[in-house]
């Protein structure tokens, strides 16, 4: 019955709102769910936790797939996860068939969405069951195996992991946390900002600095240049038809669940799971050559598994507490903003918002699916909103969500602008920003729980003895590492097989 | 930390403060040499290439940006502390940052575009000072 008294029209209201916001951001080129998220986080501060995440998780559905309006129309990735909706998607647009592409991308969608809502109902409580049992060092490993595997699926093993140990290093700077058993001693801080700094940074500035700002200054540094307008692209042709999916049920399950399992992965983004649902795709297919000319089969396996991550990404965040994804990492704000800390007993301890949050999702998809197909024609048209109307107004929101946060801290606002900084020096020098959020959010729990591992127990060799647990995280961490390794010797050989042959 | 033996340590707890910061202090120091070995040649090639930064950016837009953000952060508590806890620090000092970035990021200044910049300048703030200030009791510089 409590459950009942949350589900209030607001509640609703709130989802489908976050939908059609998420779409629009993931309908504007260079515009990402996570800005989504980041900027409409301090929004939810009085809206309380269910309401609060109703909009979140409808922007975090939105965001996701909105990114395939673009994709298909303009052949630019609306959100990084829909790099592979352009292969097939824009040929078809030049074939005529914009719509029906459009309204594939958006029918599978919904499937990726559905499987992995059913995949985190099913999986998220059991794994937060086996995970009440793990103890510091166990915790421990799982935070150094969610490292390692966003290390190996980086560009490069090396960068990965810098990125990852850069995002907990900075994660350390202020005081050894009291209240986890720490010493309150401060740490890393320049004398002159101790004032400042003796809680460290806060998250949300630094999360809205590296997604809003960064972006902008990425955007500014290259001129601003308006994308390619949708006046001279006709949308329409080729009606859709429901009959596109015969024959595609392998398809959309295997990249659905493909999707899903990179989206439990920690710190793995939408495009790993795209691109590796693509290729398999393409890998089983019959006519493997009809594939980047405009092949439905494309836009379907590519879709369903972005969408696949949405439900995959909040599995560890809400039983290990290690977020899925960058979106997911910003979520973990909201939880704070309502003193809430997520981990194994967080179902246990809050079931009704964890139902809220089934809920929220499930109508977030469906909000989805008929905003979309019923207003595709509409909506398209938000791809030529001029950036020079739209980003000064994202700044000015980055500010207020920076400033207030805190309850009204101006030093957060300057940490916005330090992380801006940051993350537009980050996209020039190669660093991943993926590995360095996760880094950064799991540094402090990672240092309580190895501290005072070694605290108790007064040996490195409990790490590897603890339980088998333990052993199986230490094989997992291996199996990443040679996973990695593989993967970028096999690079080096394509990379130097094409040089040879040109 | 001392060690007793090669996997035996004891922490003292006044100091345990710098154990972990020191561990991952040091493995980013050797994860930046392997990267230096590694990707020596690649950077060095790079660095004696190409163009320095800020070379071939728009170095209008760029700064401009950065330099309109930094008089804004700067210039909000200014005038918040004139009006305090009113949330007008924030209004007063957005209305002029929104024209100011919108005009510079446009490419083709018209009458039009001006105007349009213009009433978005006025119409976001106030939204949102209103919803956040007046309605929800939410502090603004």
């Amino acid at each position: 019955m409590e459950l009942l008294s949350i589900l209030t029209p607001l509640f609703f209201g709130l989802v489908a709102a976050g939908t059609v916001i998420g779409i629009i951001f993931g309908a504007i080129p260079g515009m990402t769910a996570t800005m989504a998220v980041a900027v409409c986080l301090p929004l939810t501060y009085s809206l309380g936790l269910e309401n609060g995440l109703a909009l979140l998780l409808g922007l975090y559905v939105g965001g996701i797939s909105g990114g395939l309006v673009p994709a298909i129309l303009l052949n630019i990735p609306g959100t990084p996860s829909s790099i592979t909706t352009t292969l097939d998607g824009y040929p078809m647009t030049q074939n005529g068939e914009g719509e029906r592409a459009l309204k594939i991308g958006i029918t599978s969608s919904l499937v990726g969405g559905l499987i992995s809502l059913a995949a985190l109902y099913l999986f998220a409580p059991a794994l937060a069951d086996f995970a009440i049992k793990f103890s510091y060092i166990e915790k421990f490993l799982i935070i150094f195996f969610a490292l390692t595997v966003m290390a190996a699926l980086s560009s490069s093993l090396l960068i990965g992991i810098f990125s990852g140990f850069l995002g907990i290093f900075i994660s350390l700077i202020g005081a050894y946390d009291i209240s986890r058993g720490g010493n309150g001693e401060l740490r890393l801080v320049p004398e002159f900002l101790e004032y400042y700094l003796e809680s460290g940074f806060s998250l949300l500035p630094v999360l809205i600095g590296l997604f809003g700002l960064a972006t902008i200054l990425i955007d500014a540094e290259q001129g601003m240049k308006d994308e390619k307008g949708l006046s001279n692209i006709k949308i329409g042709g080729k009606p859709f038809k429901l009959s596109v999916f015969k024959g595609q049920f392998v398809n959309l399950i295997r990249s659905s669940s493909i999707g899903t399992f990179v989206g439990i992965l920690p710190g793995v983004g939408g495009s790993a799971a795209s691109i590796l649902a693509y290729s398999q795709e393409k890998n089983f297919s019959k006519n493997p050559e009809k594939f980047g000319k405009g092949a439905p089969e494309g836009v379907i396996a590519s879709e369903s598994a972005n969408n696949g991550l949405t439900g995959g990404a909040l599995v560890p965040l809400l039983s290990l507490g290690i977020p899925g994804d960058s979106t997911t990492a910003i979520l973990i704000g909201a939880f704070t903003l309502q003193g809430i800390q997520v981990g194994p007993l967080f179902i246990g301890n809050n079931p009704v918002t964890w139902d809220a949050m089934i809920i929220a999702m499930l109508v977030a998809n469906i909000v989805m699916f008929l905003v979309m197909v019923f207003a595709i024609r509409h909506l398209a048209k938000v791809v030529t909103v001029p950036k020079n109307i739209l980003f000064p107004i994202i700044l000015m929101m980055c500010v207020v969500g920076a400033y207030t946060i805190n309850y009204g801290v101006m030093f957060d606002v300057w940490t916005l602008l330090i992380f801006g900084l940051f993350g537009y020096l980050a996209h020039k020098i190669g660093l991943e920003i993926a590995p360095f959020i996760i880094g950064f959010i799991l540094g402090p729990s990672a240092e309580i729980y190895f501290v005072k591992s070694l605290e108790s127990f007064g040996t490195f060799s409990i790490f590897f003895t603890k339980s088998w647990i333990a052993a199986l995280l230490w094989v997992l961490i291996a199996v990443s590492i040679a996973f990695s390794i593989s993967i970028a010797r096999k690079k080096k050989r394509v990379t130097t097989g094409s040089d040879e042959q040109a | 930390m001392s060690f007793d033996s090669p996997f035996h340590v004891t922490v003292d707890f006044n100091t345990s403060h710098m154990i972990f910061p020191t561990i991952i202090a040091v493995i980013l120091g050797i994860l930046l040499i392997s990267i230096l070995i590694t990707r020596g040649s690649t950077i060095l090639a790079t660095v004696t290439n190409g163009a320095w930064w800020p070379a071939g950016i728009d170095h209008k837009r760029f700064f401009g940006t950065l330099a309109l953000t930094v008089i804004y952060f700067l210039a909000m508590p200014t005038v918040g502390d004139i009006f305090p806890n009113t949330g007008l620090g924030f209004y007063l000092c957005s209305i002029p940052y929104l024209f100011a970035l919108s005009t510079l990021l446009l490419h083709e200044r018209c009458r039009r575009s001006l105007m349009i910049a213009a009433a978005n300048a006025l119409i976001a703030p106030t939204l949102v000072w209103y919803i956040l200030s007046e309605l929800f009791n939410i502090s603004l510089p």
